[in-house]
């Protein structure tokens, strides 16, 4: 059983619990009496769409990438589109470009195929605009506003009580939710590097505790000396939308009773996520 | 509110106003039929052949028969009883209390529902499928536990809403949209474990009514069906007990008379076991590291049902139910879950008798629902759940002017509270409460006349008014209902029916499963009563010097305000839930045969439907409605849908039964693209589907037979007691029958990365004989 990270803030749906036990119920029933098969199901092609994805950053370089939908069935294949211009429109009217310069990021390694030419400089409450053409008249076009900053107020760690080699502890964060439901937030813990596999990730809103001190936590779960990077990112809803549709798309994929979700884009003529980042991280070494 | 009902009483005087109270020579016969031991035997058949006249039973085992003067021969007959004779002179109105004496050798039971084919020919209700028990009991059953909802999933135009789920879907109706009453409570969630089981006893279920179409006017409240459980009486006569001992759950009752044979009362109860099992393993894995213990989980059922003769003209009925689903789980890490759901209601019950023309039942009900969840991880924990309680009262008359008309009027008054989320959460700094809840009242009044207008033509039209409020929410409306029979000749008869109903009550929902979670929510704010009507039309046709009745219909079923919800909807403890919904209009269309036997060493049925199903939501509230507002089939919609159900008594000791569906795959929703997401740091690349039209792919058809073998062991000498075994095979020819499909991504063992994907199958049951050992002293 995987560990169980989620504690209070994204409340988990009761739906969900049950689906759980029922899922656990039906695999418990079907795996080993050779209840699964392969079959040869013919699914209808549907035209490609364009895929965009852009994180924008105050102080940083635009990346993003751009591809499109292929076959659910077809083979996985690093198909690179080669005929894609980006434009970004500042709030004040100026375009950059971004050319197509494949590559990889090496702090957060992540690979893109489009680059801008310098630093963006943003604020909360900037509206940016993205356009994405090809040759083939394919379109996609978005907006996002940056999101303002919520600070952290503590984060803490606690050791439990256990023997030394059972010793463990967990990380609790807090903050002050602004007042007005409606905020969103993206709740991170990377052990060692940002880079790294994401020990804690959940996406909690201000639906039940607005204009409170809310406190996110993990389970006891890091050991002594664990460099740790907590990070608590403040969404809009469009973007807080396409991380939960996303996530729905892919429990959709196997669960005999969920039903079939769109991924809810952010940007318009294709799929994909375009959106301004605002978070707060701190480094702490749990000891 | 006030307004509706002051229609209504102006509606049900025109009602009654064709009742001419014609003069006939006619007198009524009218009496009980109870067992030896004293217990009502509701569905019992009085009838007097020679004139091609008959009637059943009803729940309290009263029959009413219209005859002329003279001297007639009356036989009352019932399975699992010895057919009794009387010969009377009528002169005037009549009483004759029947007595049968139960057939000594549970092998001369003559297989056969309740109602004759004869009385299935000649009434105006259509869409109607009566099933007692005992048929029940003798067909193949999962597990080889009897369920009797189950049983009615082999009747023309009643889904099933996956594999050996008990959830009902009637012509095209969702799983929210049938009224489950059990001695006249309502049960808002009549399913164990996610549906495999219905929380209806077989040992204490005396018989089951589904209404699928022609709804009779005392009934409202849901569009699709209604499913009308009565519990059987105990014994008047002697103390028993009687049980069984199966696969997973064993069950108990106890019945004994009161006060002289004026009354008694019956317990029974059932309890699954693997939990016995899962604990003992934990227990021989306490020790091994990582293991994670198996989670606890077991069901009950309690049922209790007593009545009492008051007087020759009065009797009460008490009867309750109380389950509970029990789930638990501790890790050793300190994680903890505790689920747990269920159902309670009681119902007393009053009946008398005015006189030979008059008589009425009223009833008290409280039902219950609810679950909880408790979740604590360290220090932080959490609890949460919902409810729905009801408070209930009704009175139903039935009053026979003439031997044409039969005149049933009542009411009905629900208190409902809807306790629709309840939050608790704490944690070291942060204690979080939150409670979502709402009232709502609901009442009905109604009148229908039973009209035999002459030998050929017989109307049933009736009216019903129903007003429900919720706050400031007020919502009501007149519900017709009319139908109609015309007997071409002896042996054939032609119906029509209509009924339109509201439903005031919603499931909140967006799975196909029936989730102990789901919640029910009012009629308020943006959320208006679903609405349906039906058409229906068909003939009954008794063919094979009567061995056989074949009955065709075909309905059109439109509906209005159905719901479902916005993708990602916030469905639980939001006050603002009402936001969530979605409206849109579904219709149902499709065509029902059914040739049944009754009688004899061999019979069954065999039912064909043919039928179409469709939704639409067109794009509201800021969203593309589903489905971008194009319409989709819903899951349940089968295309064909075949069930042939043998039994056969193949001599004293043994009974062969089996049975045999085959349905048209389910329409459900493959992904046909795929996207790559990094997110904002790279790592795994994560794989999101993207989905075409909602279930635009069909899966493989569905079939799979059962049998069964009952084998009646030796009476015990002693103690006078029987026992029988029962032998279910389910899926007997091993179909791997899908149950739903997935896409899959092979990866490549060396380098961890995606290699290829592929449609994987899953499905639930294989083969699955098991064994039962009932009985009963």
């Amino acid at each position: 059983m995987k560990p169980i990270r989620m504690i209070l803030a994204p409340l988990p749906a009761p739906r969900r619990a049950a689906l759980g036990l029922l899922l656990a119920v039906a695999a418990l029933l079907t795996t080993g009496c050779g209840l699964q098969k392969d079959v040869e199901v013919e699914l209808p092609a549907e035209p490609a769409q364009l895929v965009v994805e852009c994180y924008l950053e105050n102080g940083r370089v635009p990346e993003m990438t751009v591809s499109e939908t292929v076959p659910y069935l077809s083979a996985p294949a690093a198909t690179v589109l080669t005929d894609v211009t980006v434009t970004l429109t500042s709030p004040t009217g100026r375009v950059e470009t971004l050319t197509f310069r494949p590559g990889r990021n090496p702090v957060t390694r992540k690979l893109y195929t489009h680059r801008g030419q310098r630093i963006l400089r943003m604020q909360p409450g900037d509206t940016w605009q993205l356009t994405v053409k090809d040759t083939k008249g394919r379109v996609v076009t978005g907006a996002a506003t940056m999101p303002a900053a919520v600070p952290f107020d503590t984060v803490e760690w606690k050791f439990n009580d256990r023997p030394l080699d059972e010793r463990r502890a967990l990380v609790t964060a807090r903050f002050q939710d602004p007042p007005g439901v409606g905020d969103y937030y993206r709740f991170q813990i990377h052990r060692d590097s940002i880079s790294g596999a994401r020990e804690v990730d959940y996406t909690p809103d201000d639906r039940l505790l607005d204009g409170q001190l809310i406190t996110l936590g993990t389970s006891y779960e890091f050991e002594p000396d664990d460099t740790l990077f907590v990070t608590l990112y403040h969404l809009d809803r469009p973007y807080y939308r396409f991380l939960q549709s996303v996530d729905d798309a892919q429990s959709a994929n196997g669960n005999p009773f969920g039903q079939p979700a769109a991924v809810q884009s952010t940007v318009q003529g294709g799929i994909g996520v375009f959106t301004i980042l605002n978070y707060q991280r701190r480094q702490i070494i749990v000891r | 509110m006030r307004f509706y009902f002051s229609r209504a009483a102006l509606a049900l005087l025109l009602l009654l106003a064709p009742l001419s109270l014609l003069a006939q020579a006619q007198y009524l016969l009218r009496g009980t039929v109870r067992g030896t031991d004293g217990s009502a035997l509701p569905g019992a058949n009085v009838a007097v052949p020679a004139l091609g006249l008959g009637a059943a039973a009803n729940a309290d085992g009263r029959y009413e028969l219209s005859l002329p003067a003279g001297r007639h021969r009356v036989v009352c007959s019932f399975i699992g009883y010895k057919t009794v004779t009387e010969d009377l002179n009528l002169r005037a109105n009549q009483r004759l209390d029947l007595v049968l004496s139960a057939g000594t050798e549970l092998q001369e039971v003559v297989i056969e529902g309740s109602g004759t084919l004869e009385q299935k020919l000649q009434t105006t209700q259509m869409g109607v499928e009566r099933l007692s028990a005992r048929e029940a009991k003798l067909l193949p059953a999962l597990f080889g536990e009897v369920d009797i909802l189950k049983t009615l999933q082999l009747k023309p135009g009643v889904q099933n809403g996956g594999e050996g789920t008990s959830g009902l879907f009637v012509r095209g109706g969702s799983a929210d949209q049938n009224l489950f009453l059990v001695d006249d409570a309502v049960v808002y969630n009549p399913n164990h474990l996610f549906g495999l089981f219905s929380t209806f006893n077989s040992d204490v279920v005396q018989s089951v009514d589904l209404y699928k179409s022609g709804f009779p006017a005392q009934y409202g409240g849901r569009l699709s069906s209604v499913v009308d459980v009565k519990l059987r009486e105990g014994s008047r006569d002697s103390a028993g007990v009687s049980g069984g001992i199966g696969l997973i759950s064993s069950r108990l009752a106890v019945e004994t008379p009161i006060a002289k044979g004026k009354g008694s009362i019956l317990l029974a109860g059932r309890r699954t076991y693997f939990d016995v099992f899962t604990r003992q393993i934990n227990k021989l894995n306490e020790d091994t590291k990582d293991y994670n213990p198996i989670p606890d989980y077991y069901f009950y059922d309690l049922n209790l049902k007593a009545n009492y003769q008051l007087s020759d003209k009065d009797q009460v009925f008490l009867s309750g139910y109380f389950g509970n689903d029990v789930f638990g789980f501790n890790s050793t890490r300190g994680f903890n879950f505790d689920f747990n759901w269920g159902n309670r209601s009681a119902t007393a019950r009053w009946s008398h008798v005015f006189n030979p023309r008059l008589f009425t039942n009223s009833s008290a009900t409280w039902s219950y629902y609810t679950y909880n969840i408790a979740n604590k991880l360290d220090q932080f924990s959490f609890g949460l759940g919902s409810n729905i309680r009801d408070w209930n009262l009704r009175s139903d008359w039935e009053w026979r002017p003439n031997a044409k008309h039969v005149v049933r009027f009542g009411g009905s008054g629900t208190l409902h509270h809807f306790g629709v989320g309840r939050l608790q959460a704490n944690g070291g700094s942060f204690n979080i409460g939150q409670n979502v809840e709402y009232d709502g009242l609901e009442g009905g009044l109604y009148a229908a006349d039973n009209f035999t207008v002459n030998d050929k033509l017989a109307l049933d039209y009736g009216l019903r008014l129903t007003g429900f409020q919720s706050g400031s929410n007020e919502y009501g409306g007149l519900e017709p209902r009319a139908a109609a029979r015309y007997s071409l000749t002896p042996s054939l008869s032609l119906k029509a029916s209509y009924a339109l109903m509201y439903q005031y009550v919603h499931l909140v929902t967006n799975s196909g499963a029936s989730l102990p979670t789901d919640i029910w929510y009012p009629s308020r704010l943006s959320v208006k009563p679903q609405r349906s009507q039906q058409v229906s039309t068909g003939f009954s046709w008794l063919i094979g010097s009567g061995q056989f009745l074949l009955t065709d219909e075909v309905y059109y079923k439109w509906a209005q305000r159905q719901i479902d919800f916005r993708d990602g909807a916030q469905l639980f403890v939001n006050p603002e839930l009402d936001q969530e919904f979605l409206f849109g209009r579904g219709w149902a269309y499709g065509n029902e045969i059914y040739l049944e036997k009754k009688q004899g060493k061999t019979t069954g049925w065999l039912g064909y439907t043919l039928a179409w199903t469709k939704r639409e939501f067109e794009p509201q509230r800021g969203t593309n409605g589903i489905n971008g507002g194009r319409a989709f089939f819903p899951t349940y919609d089968r295309r064909h849908n075949l069930t042939l159900v043998v039994l056969h008594k193949l001599n004293k000791r043994v009974n062969l039964t089996s049975s045999f569906v085959y349905t048209s795959g389910n329409p459900t929703t493959l992904p046909t693209a795929r996207i790559g997401v990094q997110d904002v740091y790279g790592g795994e690349l994560q794989v999101v589907p993207i989905y075409p039209d909602r279930n635009s792919y069909r899966l493989p058809s569905y079939h799979r037979l059962d049998l069964g073998v009952v084998y009646k062991l030796r009476p015990w000498r002693r103690i006078g007691g029987e026992s029988d075994l029962t032998l279910s095979i389910y899926n007997a020819y091993n179909r791997r029958n899908p149950y739903f499909i997935y896409i899959d991504e092979v990866k490549n063992e060396e380098t961890g990365l995606p290699q290829s994907y592929r449609a994987r199958q899953v499905s639930l049951f294989p083969v699955i004989p098991s064994l039962t050992y009932n009985f009963k002293f």
